[in-house]
């Protein structure tokens, strides 16, 4: 790994609290390490572990999901759906050699700008730890 | 398992206006093949085996027909499916009647209490397979195979398949009819693989799954076997958006089998069917189990045991564990 390896997380916020949290962060001039690239999704139920998948494959060294609060979601409960189907798919992930460091999940409300700053810290952080991803990137078919 | 008995049993319930046909096991043309049978009338019910060669599990051919458009005017065929299930089988009808995939009252299940299988493999490897169908019976703890006019013991601990000896529940769940006596329950064998992986570090994972992912060929054999992979459009065929792309390497490799386990994960039953006709050998039920574990330690959940329970991953409950969440 070289000195100044900056890892590639790819980050899935829900429209309602995360990526409010995060704008707020913005906003509020927080600062947070820039590694990481936001997508928001209506919903962190709306994750699909493919996404996850997806990412890893074609350049993620880390992947981030976060939602609203347990009870706070917007759709009610889509949050405990991803809460489940997440949980699983770190342990599958695990399983099959994945680093879990390269997997996060959490629960950013809108207001929590300062908490989304520990959140991306922690992740990158993490993410740096395991390094480059090699796993099963996507490579370049050499013709 | 007396024979009589569910063939006689097969006559009378495929001779009932309200059934289309039974679907059972007969023997197949060759060597340890037992080949699926579509039985509709009462002579039929006379070719039916059950024996420890029947591993294959029929619950799959319940969404496999092909539900084509109506002609106007036309009604639907409402018969009722009969169905021959050993235990880990009506755990795939039960699942299945949970997910909606098909109706309670749309089928039979003849129950065949089941004593386990033999792992035709190992069975092929010591007695190789001949061109004339052989037969193979429970006798007591044991199975004996019966070829050339010739009985040869075969010891349970040596043939037996490996699912049967990890199962649970080797007596039907459900069954509307039960032929013969049930089962006593097994102690099941303390090493179902998950274990040793969980032992080896990132790295050694990676690599072993590395050697398998890379050995599979996409033939999909293994969704299509599986009595839980239904979908009439499946993520795998899909082309637009591209879920999982059609090369074959090691990194699409793993994306599907990723994207199959994380599809069973609270719906596989386990029935093996999965690993048994890989061609390529992948140790899937190690997958498979490793998530079965996780639903039923972390979740208390148990797939296709209760007809009346929630889908897993279409359910939650307040307090699921987030120890992981940040
Ligand atoms: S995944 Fe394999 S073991 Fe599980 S239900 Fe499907 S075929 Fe059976
Ligand atoms: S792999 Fe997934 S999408 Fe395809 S049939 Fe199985 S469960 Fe359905
Ligand atoms: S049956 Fe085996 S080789 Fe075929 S797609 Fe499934 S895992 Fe791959």
């Amino acid at each position: 790994m070289s000195e100044n390896y900056e890892p590639n997380i790819v980050a899935f916020l829900c429209n309602w609290c995360s990526y409010a949290g995060a704008d707020l962060a913005g906003t509020s001039r927080v600062h947070y390490p820039a590694n990481i690239q936001v997508i928001r999704v209506m919903c962190s139920g709306r994750v699909n572990p493919l996404y996850v998948m997806n990412a890893l494959q074609q350049g993620a060294d880390g992947v981030l999901i976060s939602g609203c609060h347990p009870g706070d979601c917007h759709y009610m409960e889509g949050n405990f759906y991803a809460r489940r189907r997440m949980g699983m798919l770190k342990d599958l992930m695990e399983f099959v050699g994945v680093d879990p460091k390269r997997f996060h999940m959490s629960w950013v409300s809108a207001s929590e700008g300062h908490k989304w700053k520990e959140v991306v810290e922690k992740t990158v952080e993490e993410a740096r730890e395991a390094g480059p991803f090699e796993g099963f990137r996507r490579r370049q078919i050499d013709w | 398992m007396d024979l009589e008995q569910l063939r006689k049993t097969a006559a009378e319930v495929v001779v009932r206006e309200d059934v289309k046909y039974l679907i059972g096991w007969k023997q197949g043309s060759y060597g340890y093949r037992v080949a699926p049978v579509f039985v509709e009338d009462a002579s039929g019910a006379a070719e039916l085996l059950f024996s420890p060669l029947c591993t294959a599990n029929l619950a799959t051919y319940l969404t496999l027909v092909e539900k084509t458009p109506l002609p106007r005017g036309q009604e639907a065929d409402k018969r009722k499916v009969a169905l021959l299930v050993k235990g880990c089988d009506s755990r795939a009808v039960t699942q299945l009647i949970v997910e909606h995939g098909i109706n309670r009252d749309q089928v039979i299940v003849v129950g065949c209490p089941c004593p386990g299988v033999v792992d035709t493999e190992k069975l092929a490897e010591k007695y190789p397979e001949q061109g004339k169908p052989a037969e193979v019976e429970w006798n007591g703890e044991n199975f004996v195979l019966l070829c050339d006019d010739k009985e040869t013991e075969l010891p349970r601990d040596q043939f037996l398949a490996e699912k049967c000896r990890l199962c649970r529940h080797p007596n039907p769940v459900i069954s509307d009819i039960t032929v013969g006596e049930p089962v006593e329950p097994w102690t099941l064998a303390d090493d179902n693989g998950v274990e040793e992986i969980e032992g080896k570090n990132l790295e050694e994972r990676q690599a072993y799954w590395e050697e398998q992912f890379s050995k599979c060929i996409r033939c999909y054999s293994c969704r299509n076997v599986c009595p839980l992979c239904y979908c009439q459009d499946c993520i795998l065929d899909r082309l637009n958006p591209t879920w999982v792309n059609r090369a074959v390497n090691f990194s699409e490799n793993t994306a599907f089998n990723i994207a199959r386990a994380f599809h069973l994960a609270g719906r596989c039953i386990e029935c093996g069917e999965c690993e048994r006709v890989c061609p390529a050998n992948i140790p899937l039920g190690k997958l498979n189990r490793k998530m079965a574990r996780e639903v039923r330690d972390k979740y208390g959940f148990e797939p296709g045991v209760d007809p009346e329970a929630e889908p897993f991953q279409a359910s939650f409950k307040p307090d699921d564990p987030e120890d992981f969440i940040l």
